[in-house]
């Protein structure tokens, strides 16, 4: 049984003028325990929405259209805010944002905050249990536990506060934990710590899977098993990573890689190119292939029909004339 | 002692800048009034001399020279004159330590108004009506308006609609102009409180029952005209504070991890409490004037009575003993929220002075 | 500006405007309309009738008439003070917190000090001892000068964190002396918070003059809106049910402060959109 699977998810945001937003349209994937996803794509393309409906945090206006998430086999859908709250955040489902710096209250010692996850969602378990429990954890990260975990927010470091983040995240051994952009604002020598603890908490079975949310494909390829290309909301490309970074089809990948700085063997000769002209509004959707409009490949019929995925070069990929 | 224990340090660096304070507000207590022209003898005189020859009136001048420390005396209590025969004035370097070491003897001088009875008399008698008035005024309009403004930054809604314009608009009342207002509307009109007054006119203060039930009926719209406005104001300020909290990382990020509401809540309330204490602090000072004002609109046997009729009568020594009680008030307020702010703010007990100021 | 435009549709902007216009245009346009005459006297605390809409105050005069002088009279002094505790506090506020160090450090004590020391007492302290020397416009100033450290606090603040932006390390690198940093690339960023110290000001500076005029110790054979209080005050109105010796002036008191707090926070909606959900 796959851990984590998705099935046409489609999402809307409900304007004040009753005007649906198509936000998410039609994702598809599974996971499998110990698989990265990694999920790319320019800003605005649908992420963060599509992370939230992961999650199961459908809070107006953002409504699900259809399709399913699973968990374990355990539906996220039609469950109420108080259910997906005490259930799955935090519990199957875990998120460490972006910007982990400024993601724990600054008045609450990190030990508290972690505590109040686990009272969050167990019942019972004493102080001093609670504290044993703490440290054996903290201890896996390869920090100095008692100063982190007795320390403000403010007291540590960047790197120590995202690695923290992802301790409390992880706490309650979630079966999927998204990682939206974990390593943006870190410097390279950070970035390898914290990439370095998410594959070793991957490897202890800390969690099960991960989605890996980034708009830096090169890094993708050392960390994630799998890629899906994300554009106006939705998967135009996904693949192993090697396919996706060495031997794009959908031409937005291929734009994308061909718009990407490089020190990778073969790809360091190559000028990059900008992708001109802008994402499509969601609220104006073309009809045919959203990239129609940006596409260097692009014919008439591209923006008549919409277009369906297909295999191509063993990976899926939207696009009628890719080969 | 101080180097392991930031509380107390941090404690004692505000007690320090408190005590500056004081000297300060003291110094300028005593110089303030003494920037005019106007000399208390002579309005004393106005009210004391008429009628009496100038032999009498002379001597009776020089008495009240030298009982108000205007003048030089000798070690037998006589006045050194000069060659005129007029009488040496102090300079006001020496009136002003004259006045320093009759204050630490808790000597505020001799009311003009009132003479013989001395200012701390007086004050002793106004003091109680307001502190029992202010305290409790100024500590439930804090508390219920900070809760009230949460609770409106966080259910929003309806509520808030409602809520958010009328807090606004008592608010922006400016306190004597409210006290009016419930005087005209409750007092005389519809008659249901007392207009003026601390107490019947026809009982005299003890600690009896009937007299703390007169005490407590025209306590009741003194109370409201300044306790309204307090808690509306602190309620908009919160709501603020509560908006801009709930936007911010952190409690996006507790309600991901699954953290339960109430939690979530306490982490809101805690966290904007602090600023909202901060400006408490800050607005201490207006609030206790506004106050006081309030006071006199109700003829409320207060301080700010005192000061209103020492103000009236030119009474001197009532007015700087009256503002110097004010501000050493104000000080003494100030410090506490201080110290609270200290105990409340984690990040100051962990040593980042980031409390306070 | 688009800032502009954004107030305009806030409704809660035009409402306040609005409001301060009206009384602006009562004070300014009042005496050409309806004839002034403080020095007739009818019977005193007359009730309002057909000639005296408002009635007569306890000398007789028309409470109108009062109401309209005092009105002028109230906002001179409230933008003459305002004025002055802007502009000392936003000079003093902006270069402690630019220039930061012991500078800063001195600036800060001095205003922290007088914050403290209620500005009412301060008031109290300088007025009882001009007997017969005040008149609107020292009334004025003496605010002014009492409560500059607001304003010096508030634009502190906002001017300690702009220093270290970019383009004023660029500024100092092309070396521009501390003068022009000040006017050319820190107070344009600060005007519109600037702005609305200034309106607070102005309101703090009518409600300052009420206050200390209601206790008598107001301009002197001038009057003004807290002078009308006082008389009120001292002839028992409140007492005897005289309303109109004491509502219409507190009620335009209220009126011009509730209009300024307004205009205030639907300029805070605007510049700065966090607020506005």
């Amino acid at each position: 049984m796959s851990t984590f699977e998705v099935e046409n998810l489609s999402l809307h945001y409900l304007t004040r003028f009753g005007q649906k937003i198509p936000a998410v349209s039609d994702v598809s994937f599974t996971m499998k325990q110990g698989e990265i996803l990694g999920i790319a794509g320019e800003s605005g393309c649908g992420k963060s929405t599509l992370v939230n409906g992961l999650m199961g945090l459908f809070i107006p206006p953002l409504y699900p259209t259809s399709g399913d998430v699973r968990v374990s086999g355990e539906s996220l859908m039609n469950r109420s805010p108080a259910d997906i709250r005490q259930n799955i955040l935090g519990r199957k489902v875990s998120m460490i944002p972006q910007g982990a710096f400024n993601a724990l209250n600054p008045t609450r010692r990190v030990k508290d905050i972690a505590a109040d996850m686990i009272s969050s969602h167990e019942q019972g378990g004493n102080k001093k249990e609670i504290n044993e429990r703490l440290r054996s954890r903290f201890d896996l990260f390869g920090m100095d536990t008692e100063k982190i975990l007795n320390s403000f927010p403010i007291q540590l470091t960047a790197g120590e506060r995202q690695r923290s983040v992802i301790g409390i995240a992880t706490l309650l051994n979630p079966q999927m934990v998204i990682a939206d952009e974990p390593t943006s604002a870190l410097d390279v020598t950070t970035q390898k710590s914290v990439i370095r603890m998410i594959f070793d908490l991957l490897d202890k079975k800390v969690f099960s899977t991960m989605i890996f949310i980034t708009h830096e494909l090169p890094l993708l390829r050392h960390v994630a098993d799998n890629i899906a290309i994300m554009y106006a909301g939705e998967f135009v490309e996904k693949g192993t990573a090697e396919q996706i970074v060495f031997d794009p089809r959908h031409p937005y990948t291929k734009a994308l890689m061909g718009a990407m700085l490089s020190a990778e063997e073969g790809q360091r000769q190559k000028k990059p190119t900008a992708i001109e002209g802008a994402p499509p509004s969601l609220a104006n959707l073309p009809h045919g292939c959203r990239f129609a409009a940006r596409c260097p490949m692009v014919r008439p019929e591209c923006k008549q029909n919409k277009q369906e995925i297909r295999i191509v070069g063993g990976r899926q990929v939207r696009c009628d004339y890719a080969v | 002692m101080f180097k392991n224990n930031p509380t107390l340090r941090y404690i004692s660096h505000r007690a320090a800048w408190y005590f500056l304070t004081f000297l300060v507000a003291v110094t300028i207590n005593f110089f303030l009034p003494r920037l005019g022209t106007a000399n208390p003898v002579d309005i004393i005189m106005g009210k004391v001399g008429t009628g009496l020859d100038t032999e009498a009136a002379k001597d009776k001048e020089e008495s009240y020279l030298k009982e108000f420390g205007l003048v030089e005396v000798n070690d037998q209590g006589e006045l050194l004159r000069d060659e005129a025969g007029k009488p040496v004035k102090t300079s006001n370097i020496k009136q002003f330590g004259r006045y320093l070491v009759m204050c630490f003897q808790g000597d505020l001088g001799t009311s003009f108004l009132n003479y013989p009875k001395k200012v701390t008399e007086i004050i002793k008698d106004a003091l109680p009506w307001t502190l029992a008035l202010q305290i409790p005024t100024i500590i439930f309009g804090w508390i219920v308006g900070n809760l009230l403004g949460a609770l409106a930054a966080y259910r929003r809604g309806v509520f808030d609609r409602i809520f958010f314009p009328v807090a606004l608009a008592i608010s922006s009342i400016p306190f004597f102009a409210f006290g009016m207002l419930l005087v005209y509307v409750f007092a005389i009109n519809l008659g249901w409180f007392p207009a003026m007054g601390g107490y019947a006119g026809d009982l005299i203060p003890s600690f009896s029952l009937t007299f703390f039930k007169s005490a407590a009926y025209f306590y009741v719209l003194p109370f409201l005209s300044i306790f309204l406005i307090l808690a509306g104001g602190q309620a908009i300020g919160m709501r603020s504070m509560g908006i801009y909290e709930l936007g911010t990382d952190y409690i996006k990020c507790a309600k991901w991890f699954g953290i339960k509401e109430n939690k979530v809540l306490m982490y809101l309330f805690r966290n904007a409490m602090l600023p909202q204490l901060t400006g408490l602090a800050l607005s201490l000072g207006s609030m206790i004037g506004g106050a006081l004002i309030t006071e006199m609109i109700f003829s409320y046997p207060g301080l700010g009575m005192a000061i209103l009729t020492a103000v009236q009568g030119n009474d001197y020594p009532l007015i700087q003993g009256c503002t110097l009680l004010v501000t050493v008030s104000v000080l003494i307020a100030n410090f506490t929220v201080d110290i609270l702010i200290g105990f409340l703010d984690p990040r100051v007990r962990a040593g980042n002075q980031m409390g306070g100021k | 500006m688009k800032l502009l435009m954004n107030l305009l549709k806030s409704p809660s902007f035009l409402l306040g405007a609005g409001l301060f216009f009206l009384t602006i245009l009562f004070a300014v346009v009042g005496p050409l309309v309806y004839h002034i005459d403080l020095n007739t006297t009818a019977g005193s605390y007359l009730p309002p009738d057909s000639q005296f809409r408002l009635g007569t105050d306890n000398l007789g005069r028309d409470v109108i008439a009062m109401l309209i002088s005092g009105l002028r009279s109230s906002l001179y002094v409230g933008f003459l003070a305002g004025t002055i505790a802007t502009v000392v506090g936003t000079f003093l506020g902006v270069y402690a917190g630019f220039k930061g160090g012991w500078i800063d450090d001195i600036i800060n004590l001095v205003t922290n000090l007088f914050l403290v020391i209620p500005t009412f007492v301060v008031l109290i302290l300088i007025s009882s001892s001009l007997k017969d020397g005040r008149s609107l416009t020292l009334i004025g100033l003496i605010i002014g000068m009492t409560t500059w450290t607001w304003s010096a606090r508030a634009v502190r603040a906002q001017s300690a964190s702009l220093k270290s932006r970019d383009h004023i390390a660029l500024a100092r690198i092309n070396g521009a002396g501390t003068f022009t940093i000040l006017v050319k690339h820190i107070l344009p960023y600060i005007a519109s918070y600037v702005f609305m110290v200034f309106i607070l000001q102005v309101a703090s500076g009518i409600l300052s003059e009420a206050s200390i005029s209601m206790i008598g110790l107001g301009p002197y054979e001038t009057v003004s809106l807290g002078t009308i209080l006082n008389d009120a005050m001292r002839n028992e109105a409140l007492g005897d049910g005289v309303w109109w010796a004491f509502m219409p002036a507190t009620a335009i008191i209220t009126m011009i402060v509730f209009a300024l707090y307004v205009i205030n926070t639907s300029m805070e909606g605007v510049f700065n959109p966090r607020l506005r959900k």
